[in-house]
């Protein structure tokens, strides 16, 4: 029983990781479209937030966290004007043009603080483990869990009760008649992006204490991330939470069976045939146009 | 212009490039330098698969190394058992199988003691594998953004099994310490004009190839299929059938690209089915123009070429990385159709300008030929 647990704990853990980058990414590319390649590079940049505020302000993790989603917002903010606002109408070269922008974050912060694995402490209050149901867990990965949930709660609020998400909605369904009701979209869309990639900082500030930060850590959550996303469904925000959950526990329970390679091999190809079958994720109804 | 006069403009450049490129070793000796054009040419086919399956069958291959990697271990895989007697343990062994314990040569390796099956498997393989997965895709009629996700799915699944299967493939480390590449004969020492040469002959056989194709009937409907996809369905013409076609080409060439590159390098790892390389054919698409063959071969070596100058120089050492992510971004924000795209352009604005010039000459003849065909 307690074994139970603990895989189920283990696999929540992972979801909770994943729905955190994931969700930056579903908001993005279900409203705009675009496919953000430099998504696991923005995780990254979060990450490195929270080292710098940490060793250089001495703030806690838990303080930097609002910077650090402002930071990451205002990037997002500037990217989405210099160069995604050109590219809403030729969805493969976002593709090619985020990368770009992937590579050259890669390479400034290598340049700028090094190349060797940097480490963030873990909020002194949190790092012990608590025991659920007889098995234990560290008390940060709860609280990782429990601030996924929260995020995701906002997001769902700020997307369905107010009027900036209705305006969201209406630009997500057909950009031009909301366009010719008066709605600003480019606006919209430099908002969804810059909440995007704040989003994506805190999930990087919140996985530093838990992994080795480096430059090059961006790029293993990207394409985890895009499962996610894929299976849930653009347009669904619960889509996203219930494909990392099942992303999250199959990964935990293929890995405890076999190991990580071919949990990973696996459920990439349950991902290929899925899409193969159903192109519009698990979750959704409408497809994008 | 005469129809022959046409075709004669467009082949020319070919045929220069063809000849210049086998030029290159008339004029320089030096065995690391051919080494490294040759491997910068290997980059050129390879950037001509992608061209072909992207730029005229818009099928956005985000796993062209997958195909790449698989020749290149087919091709591994031949001339390690080529190096038997001496790189061995007990029992003519490859040397990484015997420190894993494997106590015989597996099946699939058996094969590969003769180079010409080995040759035909690393074309065959690939292109074999390329069709399934397009007989997969195309058939359920994924595209666009989903059949670039599913390519680049695919390839981290291969690229995993092969880390995962180390008694067999060598693991992370790969394939090493192989022997000289022999056909008919004749050895081909990856440092030497022989194996450029090599490079070179395969790299002009694939532009013709393609070209072939692309001036084919079946790459005119292709271009239809990329521009639109349901009028050519609704023609009845058999959408996914051509898409495979060329999915399956596209990947034997990249197949031949994957040996070839074996041979200049010495080696087959992991790293060459890797995100990094698959990436990167892309921008040299992009970059040289993915609706040109040529366009992109020039990307490649140009590309490559910079990048391969600017990483050598004691000033760019640490900042290349950075300079190629923003030429990168420039070029696809103001040159979506890359440097060949940047040349037309500047040829149509030459010729108007020169009918401008001939101010009795009405200048519609030159606004209305259908110079974009391509």
């Amino acid at each position: 029983m307690d074994l139970v647990i603990s895989q189920l704990l283990t696999g929540l853990s992972i979801a909770s990781i994943l729905m955190l980058v994931a969700l930056g990414l579903a908001i993005i590319y279900g409203v705009t479209g675009v496919i953000n390649l430099a998504h696991g590079e923005f995780v990254m940049l979060g990450a490195y937030c929270a080292w710098f505020l940490q060793s250089q302000f001495g703030l806690g993790l838990i303080a930097s966290l609002i910077p650090i989603f402002l930071i990451l917002a205002l990037f997002g903010w500037v990217i989405e004007t210099l160069v995604i606002r050109h590219l809403y109408n030729r969805p493969l070269d976002t593709i090619l043009a985020t990368w770009g922008i992937g590579v050259m974050a890669q390479q400034l912060i290598r340049l700028t603080a090094g190349g060797e694995l940097r480490y963030v402490e873990m909020p002194a209050a949190l790092s012990r483990s608590v025991s659920v149901f007889g098995a234990s867990e560290s008390a940060y990965r709860l609280f990782i869990l429990a601030l996924a949930l929260a995020l995701f709660a906002v997001t769902w609020y700020l997307y369905r009760y107010t009027s900036f998400g209705l305006k969201l909605r209406a630009v997500t369904q057909n950009r031009d008649i909301a366009s010719s009701f008066g709605v600003n979209s480019g606006r919209i869309y430099r908002a969804t992006f810059a909440y995007g990639a704040g989003i994506a900082g805190l999930a990087g500030a919140l996985v530093s204490p838990l992994k080795s930060v480096s430059p090059e850590m961006g790029t293993t959550y990207v394409v985890d991330a895009f499962m996610v996303v894929v299976l849930g469904g653009a347009q669904s925000l619960f889509g996203t939470v219930a494909s990392s959950g099942i992303l999250g526990e199959l990964s935990a329970f293929l890995a405890f069976h076999s190991n990580d390679t071919i949990a990973k091999a696996v459920v990439l190809l349950a991902i290929v045939v899925l899409i193969r079958f159903r192109p519009q994720g698990l979750f959704s109804t409408r497809v994008r146009a | 212009m005469t129809p022959a006069g046409q075709f004669a403009i467009r082949f020319l450049p070919y045929l220069a490039f063809c000849v210049a490129i086998l030029l290159v070793p008339q004029f320089i000796d030096d065995a690391f330098l051919l080494n490294k054009y040759a491997r910068y040419l290997v980059f050129a086919i390879l950037a001509v698969a992608l061209c072909l399956s992207w730029g005229y069958a818009g099928i956005l291959n985000l796993g062209q190394a997958t195909t790449f990697g698989i020749g290149s271990y087919c091709m591994a895989m031949s001339l390690k058992l080529g190096t038997v007697p001496v790189h061995t343990g007990s029992e003519g062994l490859p040397d990484f199988m015997v420190w894993n314990n494997v106590t015989e040569l597996p099946w699939f390796w058996a094969p590969f003691h003769s180079t010409t099956f080995a040759i035909i498997a690393g074309v065959l393989v690939p292109a074999l594998f390329a069709a399934l997965l397009g007989w997969f895709m195309f058939r359920g009629r994924v595209t666009g953004v989903y059949a670039a996700i599913i390519t680049l799915a695919t390839m981290v699944v291969v690229n995993l099994l092969i880390i995962d299967q180390q008694r067999y493939t060598g693991g992370f480390n790969g394939i090493t310490d192989l022997a000289q590449f022999e056909a008919a004969g004749f050895t081909f020492d990856a440092y030497s004009a022989s194996t450029y040469y090599l490079v070179a002959g395969c790299l002009c056989l694939t532009l013709f190839v393609s070209y072939a194709i692309t001036r084919s009937k079946t790459g005119l409907i292709l271009q239809a299929i990329r521009d639109q996809e349901d009028r050519v369905r609704f023609f009845g013409y058999d959408v996914a059938l051509y898409k495979v076609f060329v999915f399956a080409v596209s990947a034997g060439i990249a197949g031949v690209a994957g040996m070839l590159y074996t041979i200049v390098m010495e080696f087959a790892s992991p790293t060459f089915l890797g995100v990094p390389l698959s990436l990167s054919v892309v921008i040299w698409v992009a970059v040289g123009g993915r609706q040109s063959l040529l366009g992109a071969v020039f990307g490649a070596l140009i590309v490559t070429g910079t990048q391969g100058a600017l990483s050598e120089s004691e000033t760019f050492l640490e900042s290349w990385t950075l300079i190629m992510g923003a030429l990168f971004v420039l070029v696809v924000l103001f040159l979506p159709k890359g440097l060949a795209g940047a040349c037309e352009l500047l040829v149509q604005r030459f010729r108007s300008a020169a009918a401008d010039g001939k101010a009795s000459e009405p200048r519609t003849p030159v606004a209305t030929q259908p110079e974009s065909a391509s």
